[in-house]
């Protein structure tokens, strides 16, 4: 069931969200909450694998090698970070994927909103990287990552609707 | 080496994160045209700058060399100039070579000590007896007069600065000798002090100081310094003058002895 969920996001990224062409300024990279919700109980070496294979199969499909895998890999880095500053050990034992419910919301937004503009700040500078427009990468950050969390929103809602039916 | 191991073991994900973002980069900037461009550039930048700090550096450190090649050189030409030469019967028959009889030599030296601040400034030189060096040696730089030896070790000499209050030079100025005394009173840097000169000479400030012919420690013509300050004394017919040094006693580096070849013929001729 995780692993069909796991697909359906990627798809959803790889087939409608990278070619919605709404704006140049609108990119948004929703397939990052895989990453953030990822199971609290796996290793960190698991963490790091995991980041940057999903990293490399968005690499694949969006023609971009190696920018996808390096900001995966530096998100799960700093997740993990984020995340030892929770109080989450009841949660790490049950391996429960890291969402809303299994920490206060404040935290888990700070989580989110940190992870997802980190995300897009890394990834747009990258590709821009010898000609960056501050102000456009700016606009790029700030309008993609709402966008973004507005669709993680979404996921988080319908994933937890769902489990509580 | 257990130390090692439990921190490569506690530090894997890490190592694994370093390597893993080391394989993202080759990526990143060898496959991506647009960040392989971007990459160049950048490297071509830094390059180049550190192409050219490397050439700095390099430039500076042969510095030493080069100041010693260029003290050999001016040395060379001291010894091929007119300065402190005698010449005979010059005005009356031209004899090609044999007629010049050079009366001074000089040899390069470096300091590696030198006072300026106090009363009785000295500096030290690395050069001794060992190279002909002795006691009472004139000591100019390139821009002019510097000192006297004091005393000649076997590789080192100690020089009393032109800045030392028991230094005496005899001034010529205009090609005229003032024979008054020119001395450093410890009051302003690189500054000595003239008193005695008759108000009714023609002195201007700006007005070249040099060495004339009355001493035997260094050739005439040697630059000593220039007029600074001519100030009237009230109730007086002198002026109170003040001459900036030629060198530069607080960036002293290379300096030249100035040897009298004929020193010891010349002062058995004054005794008598």
């Amino acid at each position: 069931m995780r692993g069909l969920y796991w697909i359906f996001v990627i798809a959803f990224q790889v087939f409608i969200l990278n070619h919605l062409d709404l704006s140049v300024y609108l990119v948004p990279q929703a397939f990052i909450l895989l990453l953030i919700g990822l199971n609290l109980g796996h290793s960190r070496i698991i963490q790091i694998i995991v980041a940057a294979s999903l990293g490399l199969l968005i690499d694949l499909f969006t023609a971009t090698p190696g920018i996808h895998t390096s900001a995966c890999l530096w998100l799960i880095v700093i997740r993990m970070r984020l995340l030892s500053n929770q109080d989450l050990k009841e949660h790490i034992t049950n391996k429960r994927p890291y969402n809303i419910s299994v920490t206060t919301t404040s935290q888990y937004l700070y989580t989110l909103v940190t992870l997802v503009l980190f995300y897009h700040l890394y990834i747009f500078w990258l590709e821009s990287i010898g000609a960056v427009n501050p102000l456009k990468l700016l606009s790029t950050v700030l309008f993609s990552s709402t966008l973004a969390l507005m669709i993680i929103g979404i996921f988080e809602y319908l994933s937890i609707s769902k489990s509580r039916v | 080496m257990q130390r090692l191991l439990d921190f490569i073991e506690h530090n894997l994900h890490l190592i694994l994160f370093a390597v893993l973002q080391l394989g993202c980069a080759f990526l990143i900037f060898g496959l991506n045209p647009f960040q392989q461009a971007a990459f160049t550039n950048m490297l071509s930048g830094i390059t180049s700058s550190s192409n050219q700090i490397s050439a700095d550096i390099t430039s500076y450190l042969g510095l030493k060399e080069e100041n010693r090649l260029l003290q050999d050189q001016v040395a060379s030409q001291f010894r091929r100039s007119d300065i402190g030469t005698v010449r005979y019967m010059n005005d009356t028959i031209a004899i090609k070579d044999s007629s010049k009889h050079t009366l001074y030599d000089i040899t390069p030296a470096e300091v590696i000590y030198n006072t300026s601040y106090k009363a009785k400034n000295v500096f030290i030189i690395n050069k001794g007896t060992l190279h002909g060096i002795s006691k009472n040696m004139g000591v100019i730089s390139s821009e002019g007069l510097a000192g006297v030896v004091l005393k000649a070790g076997k590789e080192y000499s100690t020089v009393m600065s032109l800045l030392n209050t028991n230094m005496t030079v005899i001034p010529n100025i205009n090609g005229q000798e003032y024979y008054t005394k020119l001395e450093w009173d410890n009051q302003i840097p690189n500054t000595m002090k003239v008193s005695g000169i008759n108000m009714l000479e023609e002195i201007e400030v700006g007005d070249v100081v040099q060495t004339g012919k009355s001493s035997l420690l260094f050739p005439e013509g040697i630059k000593i310094g220039e007029v600074l300050e001519l100030n009237e004394v009230e109730n007086s017919q002198y002026f109170n003058t003040r001459i900036k040094t030629a060198t530069n006693f607080r960036n002293l580096d290379y300096v030249y002895v100035v040897i009298n070849k004929q020193a010891q013929i010349l002062e058995e001729l004054l005794e008598e």
